[in-house]
């Protein structure tokens, strides 16, 4: 602009203007500093607010993600440790069955010895059976009782899917309904084991024979719920990882764009500083003079 | 040839007209920071012979001296105009810029504490809850967690009825400072016609009519055009506001009920002197910005608002009714709301944890299924107010940008304006020093003039 006449009152006031808006953006890089954020309100950057907003959902689910993939972990290894010990009892009832087919030179206290471990290996399998995660039987289902047999073997759980979200979409079932473990009502593992263990004391030939062939398709069961728990293992651990690797990819990216640059904003400070400093001195030399002070 | 004395007369009225020169000089050093003080300077010119010699008569070579002939305002009316046009729209977005950022400060976003944060707090409660139907604690964070997110909707829409309520309290007093401005500019109208049939100077008065109009202008973005008998008329959208020596008067037609309550829209109306209410629409000034963040921005964001409310709510409550409780009941309405004002009134509704349904089967499993569907359920509502949030920020940012832009334009205008009407000091000075010298040059014409004259007088004759 063509400045025709200078008067005081203009050179003050744009002293002052120039002050004011060197001060205003250094307390705009202040409150950056002060808060460690570079978007402190939606209108700072509508576009990345909005990128901001969506990635701090992102997160959150991810996290969720991770969280429940871990719960996930919990329930599939406590089910898997507990198929395992049912497959380890089992295969020790088959050994002892057996022994028992074996032997029609056994005494009737080793075969009352034998159908007594049997019996045993049945209640334990019960009790492996009501394994619980959280107080929940896992293989109870959604049922809302602490067990998922009674102690007579039958099954009391209720029927449903326990089932833990681990990606977007990406459901998994964290039960193994307890039925397709241990046999339906009425040819139950723990009514062939309790079969066995008469037919062992009954000194029943063919009924031990057929019982081995129960157990062992018993055995055959529990190796398959194994193996589906295996592969259901191996999702939950994949998505787990990728939730994890997704919650730094966008944490990374929210604070690219919502958080300060440390060094670039300490530098623009610096450089802001400067230029204030440069204001205030030109406003100290430009005020003060006067003719006043070169008339005698 | 003058007379004798006639150089005494011409000495005189130097002197007479340096005082005046240094009695302006004084006032106007005197004033160098007065808010709306415009400099003045004394008009001089030669005393001498008439322009129109009458018929025979001779005029006389020298001996002209000088006279006072007024006292100039150094303004320009065609700049003062642009000076209250600029003004008019640098106050309208500057009002709106403030209440703008006062509106996003409330809002909070992006942020830790605001609705977006916490309705992403309420998704995680919720598949927390799917995780473990059966736990007490899930179900109580399920419950607090929603009752955080109805707080900071409600807490959100009660800051915008309080700064609806305050922007409707400002507008009240404002207008009636138009009215109050508007009687006062008369009354200044009439003296200053008054002053100009006396012929004194209505300096001081014209000053105080520019102020008044300027502070007309920021208020209304009222434009004014000068009278003949020195006066200014302001029309405000083509009505009448001041009309020589009479006052209209502004005021809210509708929009504005009894106290600070209201409802859009607000409508201004001028009532001109002596006439019936027009309503204006303006888009100048404090006053058309208020009226325009009354009755679109603040109603418009607010509106938004409770439709976000509403979306959660509904989406939720259909989740919730389709899933049954923790003793296999179907699942109640999770949140109530007012349909007149859902943000304002939005609550959870269940009183007991055992209320909180997650299960997607009847009888009291321990079903999370559910409370994953309810988690997903609002997911609408999320993006709606990201995309609310974020629409309102692009409009602070823009009318910030427009401020700004004009802000540049206004100290133009201001600086073309105190170039022409400023008090410049050092120039007063070389003024006041210039007159000095002159009068004591004029002082010293008198002391040789009484030197010749002792001479003519006293010496005369004597030869000793």
């Amino acid at each position: 602009m063509t400045i025709g006449r200078v008067t005081s009152s203009m050179l003050s006031q744009r002293a002052v203007d120039g002050l004011q808006s060197n001060l205003a953006r250094l307390a705009e890089i202040q409150e950056k500093l002060n808060t460690g954020r570079a978007l402190n309100r939606a209108s700072d950057s509508p576009t990345d607010s909005q990128a901001a907003m969506r990635l701090k959902s992102a997160v959150g689910e991810q996290e969720q993600y991770t969280r429940n993939a871990a719960d996930a972990r919990g329930w599939l290894g406590i089910t898997d440790t507990a198929l395992q010990s049912a497959s380890t009892s089992l295969r020790r009832a088959s050994d002892l069955a057996i022994q028992a087919g074996n032997g029609g030179a056994l005494s009737a206290d080793a075969r009352e010895a034998i159908a007594v471990e049997l019996e045993q290996i049945r209640d334990g399998l019960v009790g492996v059976a009501n394994t619980t995660y959280l107080d929940r039987p896992v293989f109870g289902g959604i049922t809302a009782g602490s067990a998922a047999y009674d102690a007579g073997g039958a099954y009391v759980g209720q029927p449903g899917a326990v089932e833990r979200t681990v990606g977007d979409g990406a459901r998994v079932r964290v039960d193994v309904h307890g039925p397709d473990v241990f046999g339906s009502t009425g040819d139950t593992v723990f009514d062939r084991l309790t079969d066995l263990a008469a037919a062992v004391r009954a000194s029943d030939g063919a009924g031990v024979r057929a019982g081995i062939d129960k157990v062992a398709n018993a055995q055959g069961w529990v190796t398959s719920a194994l193996s589906e728990v295996g592969t259901r293992t191996n999702r939950v651990e994949a998505a787990e990882q990728r939730a994890k690797d997704a919650v730094i990819t966008l944490s990374s990216s929210y604070t690219d764009i919502a958080g300060v640059d440390i060094a670039a904003t300490v530098v623009d400070l610096q450089m802001q500083e400067v230029a204030y400093k440069a204001a205030l001195g030109a406003a100290s030399r430009v005020i003060q003079p006067s003719l006043m002070d070169f008339l005698r | 040839m003058g007379g004798t004395f006639s150089s005494f007369g011409t000495a005189l009225s130097a002197l007479r007209y340096q005082q005046n020169v240094l009695d302006t000089a004084s006032s106007n050093v005197a004033n160098a920071k007065t808010e709306g003080y415009v400099r003045r300077r004394a008009e001089g010119a030669t005393i001498g012979a008439p322009s129109q010699p009458a018929l025979w008569s001779r005029s006389s070579p020298g001996g002209e001296g000088v006279g006072l002939t007024g006292m100039t305002r150094l303004t320009d009316a065609l700049l003062d105009a642009r000076v209250r046009a600029e003004h008019g729209k640098q106050s309208y977005l500057d009002a709106r810029v403030a209440v703008l950022d006062r509106v996003e400060s409330g809002i909070g976003e992006p942020g830790d504490s605001g609705v977006s944060a916490a309705m992403i707090d309420l998704k995680a409660a919720w598949q927390d809850l799917s995780n473990n139907p059966s736990q007490e604690a899930s179900r109580g964070q399920v419950l607090a967690r929603s009752a955080a997110l109805a707080d900071a909707v409600q807490q959100q829409s009660r800051m915008l009825e309080a700064e609806m309520s305050d922007d409707r309290a400002r507008l009240t007093a404002m207008v009636e400072e138009v009215g109050t401005l508007a009687g006062d500019l008369a009354a200044t109208n009439a003296s200053i016609a008054i002053a100009k049939v006396n012929g004194t100077d209505a300096g001081v008065l014209l000053d105080k009519r520019d102020q008044l109009a300027l502070r007309l202008s920021e208020l209304t973005g009222a434009s004014a055009t000068q009278r003949s008998d020195g006066g200014l008329d302001i029309t405000l959208g083509g009505v009448s506001l001041v009309d020589g020596a009479r006052g209209g008067s502004l005021s809210v037609v509708s929009g504005i009920g009894p106290g600070t309550a209201g409802t859009p829209p607000v409508v201004l109306g001028v009532t001109p002197p002596g006439g019936t209410t027009t309503t204006v629409v303006s888009t100048s000034g404090e006053t058309g910005a208020l009226a325009e963040v009354l009755t679109t921005t603040l109603p418009g964001y607010a509106a938004e608002l409770d439709a976000v409310a509403k979306q959660v709510a509904d989406a939720v409550n259909a989740a919730h009714g389709a899933a049954y409780d923790a003793g296999g009941a179907a699942g109640r309405p999770f949140f109530t709301y007012d349909a007149a004002d859902p943000a304002g009134t939005l609550a959870v509704a269940l009183t007991s944890t055992a209320q909180v349904a997650a299960s997607a089967v009847p009888g009291g499993g321990r079903d999370g299924s559910a409370a994953h569907t309810i988690s997903t359920s609002f997911a609408g509502a999320e993006g709606a107010y990201s995309r609310l949030v974020n629409a309102f920020g692009t409009t602070v940012a823009s009318a910030g940008r427009l401020a700004a832009t004009q802000q540049t334009l206004t100290a133009q205008v201001d600086g073309a304006r105190d170039q022409l009407a400023g008090v410049s000091i050092d120039e007063e000075m070389v003024a006041m020093v210039a007159a000095q010298r002159a009068y004591e040059a004029a002082a010293r014409v008198m002391t040789t003039v009484d030197s010749v004259l002792d001479t003519l007088i006293n010496r005369t004759g004597l030869t000793r």
